[in-house]
């Protein structure tokens, strides 16, 4: 999180009020009172569309629909009833957010350049649609004389109606900093950055996504209505593809993810026709050739890259790693004492990729506060059947009970909050947020503030962040990296990267860690940490099930060690029975028969690791 | 019956379109992972830029040909200056605005110097329509079609046959393994972007006669073309040519039957719905997360 936006205060809020108060005195003439007006409305857009491009990482090119949606609702509740202000922004803003459900939806599915193809189609539906319903939108006449906007029954002369324009703006730009600093921004931008990573986190990726584009539709929404009293006449070529690019461009251009870049960018897309009037016919070229260069100069947007300069000026000095004490698991996350029950079952569980079965009906049980180890050949299916019980992949038949629980057919994330956590064999960290951050996403299902206490910063939510901070800070502590709690994640070693991941995976209070590789790439010292490590898991009550090459620390930690081999289970027992099984040599070596060589379970111990 | 008729030639006219579009676009996906979101503005190009030859007085074939070199040398200079540097990784959305910043530009400078109005391009295609049936159609919208399977086919043909065009698949399969053995990766991305545009280029001239030429007409041809390629499925080149024709039908006649606006919104509404239902399009290729 950018390092200036934090440092917002009271103070700042003040200013601006002021600032908004005076404008109307300060203003040359209406008609830059108009356009500052015009200003703060696409900021409230840009705040919006912020949410949805800069946090989410999703990108759409149909706000002007939303934009549209938001701004008719007004003119013709204002026009045909004579609905004042405040009830048109209530039903813009409403119809808008149900709109943005409904965007919203497709995203469960597709994203990416397929989401964009279906937000360009929503704009154009709309557009169409104000031509098409003549009798309501007066097709591309559009609808005129709108009444001067009231509020609470008075009427808002030009400057009255700056003010309440300005106010708006101001919360839009609180609303939008506020969610970035708290557990929705967060999730926000982990679903970003890892999806599969967040789902297993325990976050419901789809409602976090549809939580964006409803923040992002209402915005556009609320802007649509102000401008319908600004203008006071709309029609369809208001609302066409090119104002979604503009938007988009007010987003990217200030810099998307930051607090006031989009605040920027609005300021800079008002004025800029201003300036482009000078180039006559080349208007619209210069735009072009302007966006183009921006594009090359500053790909972070103005604000974006001003906060990399900044930040990298500001970069304290790297505290020393002190040689930390090991916090108690139990004193920071839930634990359950291991009852010595099944954990996990598995019976006859399979999954095939088209033709090719990688896990072949495979009945394991995984009992509570053991640790047991997952091993086999390179494409035995280790990982697969990892993912079928978490729930990245579906298992094509057989069943799995979690906790006594069938879980076949539950999602991660609903695997998560059962209590199921893992880690990943390629790290899967959201690599732009801090340290500290990626393990407050993981804290995201336990925080009782509401999204309302989030944004208005209710002592609820500071209660709760100061608690999971601690939280964080202290599993930290726990796996020895405080240190590097305000580092980006990307910015940490390899074995580094491996301890965040268990950090973040135990914010959950598992009850069964899944370990995929958790030894590869690490040094031997970093292998010995993670050995105490696992077993200082186990010992606090967390069953852990480990998938690893490296035998070594299988035979020297696991209490139950099961092989797979193309997919089927060829033994299953404690680490000295299949250090012995003739089908696990086989399995490993291709054959029984060593001759006169070193004795197979000597070879099993040096061949792999 | 006859206005059905009529209908369905004229769609599979426009389809036509959409189609050869959406192959470039299906081109330009499977070597960058990334488009020109301006494609529309190539097809602009080669339409107004063969009128603009035939004004000084060049022979129509030259200005063809002419017309397309010229789409060809946009496409490459459009990848090289717009997409390589902003496509680097997967959520890269950079792309997407320089291409549309490219698109503006051209737009407007033809509006400078080509005019703001429209100009048919003259075509032995519409003399006068041949009537099958009682429905009315030029050559012309008989052809385009046509063209667009036989690109399908050829291109089809040449990713099998040549080492370019195999190299073309690898590099569609997994940029990083094609790499890897040898091919190299930015002259693909390179060609693509060449042989694209010179597929849209073709189309503006192929659609002129038909819907007349003009320094806007590339647009919405583009962002329909772009729409039909996703949910045609956009790693699949029949697909996209199959969505395209379908798409071009679908049109003319909700067009014909209901109205023009109708004909967007319900054309639009149908490509949300098939994403709904085929978030990889009709024809795509499903891509696995492993993890």
């Amino acid at each position: 999180m950018s390092r200036i936006a934090r440092h917002f205060n009271p103070a700042f809020v003040v200013a601006a009020a002021i600032l908004i108060l005076a404008l109307p005195h300060i203003a040359a003439n209406e008609y830059e009172l108009r356009l500052i007006t015009l200003l703060l409305i696409y900021a409230i857009i840009a705040l919006g569309l912020n949410v949805l491009v800069g946090l989410t990482g999703l990108v759409s090119l149909g706000q002007a629909g939303l934009y549209a949606i938001g701004a008719y609702t007004a003119a013709i509740f204002a026009t045909r009833l004579g609905v004042g202000l405040v009830p048109g922004l209530i039903l813009g803003m409403a119809l808008a957010g149900a709109f943005g459900v409904l965007l919203a939806y497709p995203t469960v599915r597709v994203r990416g350049v397929y989401l964009a193809v279906v937000t360009i189609a929503f704009g154009i539906i709309v557009e169409n649609v104000a031509i098409e319903w003549d009798s309501l939108t007066g097709s591309w006449v559009g609808i005129s004389n709108v009444p001067a906007p009231t509020l609470l029954g008075l009427p808002l002369d030009t400057n009255a109606y700056f003010i309440v324009v300005g106010a708006s703006a101001l919360i839009a730009f609180l609303v939008n900093l506020n969610l970035m600093n708290s557990r929705f921004g967060r999730a926000m931008r982990a679903t970003a950055q890892s999806e599969i990573a967040s789902r297993s986190l325990g976050i419901n990726v789809a409602a976090i996504r549809t939580l964006a584009f409803v923040v992002s539709a209402m915005a556009a929404g609320a802007a649509g209505v102000f401008y319908v009293y600004l203008n006071k006449y709309i029609s369809p070529d208001i609302f066409s593809f090119a104002d979604s690019v503009r938007f988009l461009l007010m987003v990217i251009l200030g810099g998307s993810g930051t607090a006031l870049g989009p605040v920027v960018g609005a300021s800079i897309m008002t004025y800029l026709p201003e300036y482009l009037q000078a180039f006559g016919p080349w208007q619209s070229f210069a735009y072009g050739l302007l966006l183009l260069a921006v594009m090359f100069i500053l790909p972070r947007g103005i604000v974006g890259s001003i906060e990399v300069l900044v930040s990298s000026r500001m970069a304290e000095a790297r505290p020393e790693t002190g040689h930390e004490e090991r916090p108690r698991l139990a004193d920071i996350v839930a634990v359950n004492p291991a009852d010595g029950s099944a954990c996990l079952d598995a019976r006859g569980v399979s999954v095939a990729f088209g033709g090719l079965v990688a896990v072949d009906k495979v009945d394991e049980t995984v009992d509570s506060g053991k640790i047991h180890a997952l091993i086999g050949p390179n494409g035995a299916g280790k990982s697969t059947f990892l993912n079928a019980i978490s729930g990245v992949y579906r298992a094509d038949s057989g069943s799995i009970t979690f906790l006594g629980q069938e879980t076949t057919r539950l999602n991660s994330h609903q695997l998560a909050r059962l209590g199921l956590a893992r880690t990943f064999q390629n790290t899967e960290l959201f690599s732009e947020m801090t340290v500290l951050e990626n393990v407050l996403v993981a804290f995201h299902k336990e925080y009782r503030s509401n999204f309302f206490s989030t944004i208005c910063r209710l002592p609820s939510f500071q209660r709760d962040e100061r608690h999971f901070r601690q939280a964080a800070m202290a599993l930290l502590a726990y796996v020895g990296l405080s240190a590097y709690a305000h580092e980006k994640a990307e910015n940490l070693a390899f074995g580094h990267q491996r301890q965040l991941e268990i950090a973040r995976a135990l914010a959950l209070s598992p009850r069964l860690l899944l370990l995929d590789e958790p030894a590869a790439g690490l040094t031997h010292t970093e292998i010995e940490n993670l050995i105490a490590l696992v077993r200082d898991l186990a010992a606090s009550g967390i069953t852990i099930l480990i998938v690893e090459h490296h035998v070594e620390l299988i035979m020297e930690i696991s209490d139950h060690v099961t092989v797979l081999d193309y997919g089927e289970l060829i033994a299953s027992g404690s680490a000295s029975e299949v250090q012995t099984d003739p089908k696990v040599i086989e399995a490993y070596f291709g054959s029984q028969t060593f001759g006169d060589g070193p004795a197979p379970a000597a070879g099993i111990e040096s061949g792999e690791g | 019956m006859s206005a059905a008729l009529q209908y369905f030639l004229a769609g599979l006219g426009i389809g036509g379109i959409y189609a050869l579009v959406a192959i470039g676009f299906h081109i330009m996906w499977s070597s960058a992972k990334a488009v020109n979101f301006a494609h529309g503005d190539t097809l602009m190009l080669g339409a107004v830029l063969t009128i603009v030859f035939l004004d000084h007085g060049i022979a129509m074939p030259l200005a063809i040909l002419l017309s397309i070199g010229v789409a060809i040398v946009f496409g490459v200079l459009l990848e090289r200056v717009a997409i390589r540097p902003f496509a680097d990784h997967a959520a890269s959305i950079g792309w997407m605005l320089t291409t549309i910043a490219i698109g503006i530009m051209l737009e407007s400078y033809a509006t400078i110097e080509f005019g703001a109005f429209a100009r048919p391009l003259p075509s032995p295609g519409v003399d006068k329509p041949i009537i099958i049936f009682g429905a009315g159609v030029f050559i012309q919208e008989l052809l385009i079609p046509f063209v667009a399977v036989l690109i399908v086919v050829l291109l089809g043909l040449f990713q099998r046959r040549t080492q370019l065009g195999r190299a073309m698949r690898a590099v569609a399969f997994n940029r990083v393994a094609a790499g890897i053995v040898g091919i190299n990766v930015l002259h693909v991305a390179m060609f693509s972007f060449a042989l694209a545009s010179a597929l849209g280029g073709l189309a503006g001239i192929l659609v002129a006669p038909v819907i007349q030429a003009s320094a806007t007409m590339g647009l919405l041809l583009g962002i329909k073309g772009f729409a039909v390629a996703i949910i045609g499925g956009i790693t699949s080149a029949p697909g996209v040519v199959i969505a395209g024709l379908l798409y071009g039908i679908i049109e003319k006649f909700v067009d014909g039957y209901i109205s023009t606006a109708a004909r967007e919104a319900v054309g639009f509404s149908l490509v949300i719905v098939v994403l709904m239902l085929f978030p990889q399009g009709l024809f795509g290729r499903r891509e696995l997360v492993k993890v």
